[in-house]
């Protein structure tokens, strides 16, 4: 699904640009371009977006200005030619802030922002465009919180949530799970492209752990419902993003 | 053997060809349409600029060198970015007189500016035709 956004600019070159990036990357979908505050505030009063582009200097009231109005709570990515504005940006709590002109490029770091915190976004496009993802994963792995295993003679649901981490066992796979243990044949990298996106991660080259079920991590250890799971050399700093480490 | 590489556009080098080779990334029809929507925008632009200094309007004069600045940029006038950033600070706690010789600096890179830009979009037209 898109991200619905509206871009609020009131120059015409710059405004366009956006356009042609937001199309570019197959992810946003522009509802509605508007020159000033009034205009996007008039639209804003019908229609509800996920995301605004955001001018801050315009003729009339500022970007600030509609921000302080807006009556719920959109993500928002300032675009400015002017930097002094990146401290009033922070205290506003907006996802980015992009000084125009800008490139594609930049442009996309600023939607990866977006797509995480965007529960409906289709983050395959962006994927795409960075270069991070190559096969297509199948829609319905990315959205479904289960997944069906083969195990013996039978296909057996598993709750994603219920799944403590994944241990490559050659050409198998075993899910540790908060019921039993399930071994089925596939592996770590097929598994990393069906739950991408999701609270999983490859934390070394035979175990993705589900991030949300560990514990501590004490050196290069996870400690996670009783299991003690190592975390390779080039996993560190993912590992280290996705936890949120302060 | 003959080159099948499709030609790239090479900006002028008073422009940030660098910027704008990432920033267009080998299309040329776009640019051209960038730098005719500039020809088009810059005048209108610029009246604002120069009815708020006839009427020494300060905050009417930053206001409007902010509008050109951004537009200054996606040509790929980096300098004359920098110079209406500078001047657009200037704006803030300094008499009109003070400020004189800076706007007539700007005034003459923009009409520079106006002249190459010019100059690029007959050059992007050309290519652009050859190339279609």
């Amino acid at each position: 699904m898109k991200i619905t956004s509206i871009i609020v600019e009131d120059i015409k070159i710059a405004a366009d640009f956006l356009k042609k990036f937001c199309d570019k990357s197959g992810l946003i979908e522009v509802k509605g371009h508007f020159e000033n505050v009034a205009g996007a505030l008039a639209y804003l009063d019908d229609d509800q977006v996920d995301l605004i582009f955001l001018d801050i200097e315009m003729p009339g009231a500022t970007g600030f200005d509609l921000l302080d109005s807006l009556t719920y709570s959109p993500k928002i990515i300032l675009t400015t030619s002017k930097t002094e504005y990146a401290f009033d940006a922070f205290q506003y709590n907006v996802s980015d802030y992009l000084k125009k002109p800008f490139t594609y490029n930049r442009f996309l770091e600023s939607l990866q922002k977006i797509v995480k915190l965007v529960p409906q976004a289709d983050p395959y496009p962006l994927a795409q465009a960075v270069g991070t993802v190559s096969p297509a994963p199948s829609p319905a792995s990315m959205d479904m919180d289960f997944l069906f295993i083969k195990s013996e003679d039978k296909l057996v649901k598993l709750v994603k949530d219920d799944i403590f981490f994944i241990e490559s066992m050659r050409d198998y796979v075993k899910f540790v799970t908060s019921v039993k243990n399930y071994v089925t044949y596939s592996t770590l990298k097929a598994l990393e492209e069906k739950l991408n996106g999701s609270a999983f991660l490859k934390v070394h080259r035979s175990f993705i752990v589900n991030i949300n079920k560990i514990d501590d991590i004490r050196g290069n250890t996870i400690y996670l419902k009783g299991n003690r799971i190592p975390i390779g050399k080039g996993h560190k700093d993912e590992l280290a993003r996705r936890l949120n480490i302060l | 053997m003959k080159d099948s590489t499709p030609a790239r556009f090479i900006f002028n080098k008073n422009l940030d060809a660098r910027f704008l080779d990432e920033l267009f990334d080998g299309d040329a029809a776009y640019a051209q349409i960038v730098f005719e929507d500039f020809l088009r925008d810059l005048p209108d632009y610029w009246k604002d600029v120069e009815t708020a200094y006839e009427k020494q309007d300060l905050n009417g004069i930053r206001t409007s060198i902010h509008k050109c600045k951004t537009l200054f940029g996606y040509v790929g006038f980096s300098d004359i970015q920098q110079l209406c950033q500078e001047f657009e600070n200037s704006c803030s706690g300094k008499a009109i007189a003070a400020l004189e010789s800076g706007y007539q600096m700007l005034v003459n890179r923009k009409e520079e500016a106006r002249d190459i830009i010019e100059s690029e979009y007959d050059r992007l037209k050309i290519f652009n035709a050859a190339d279609s």
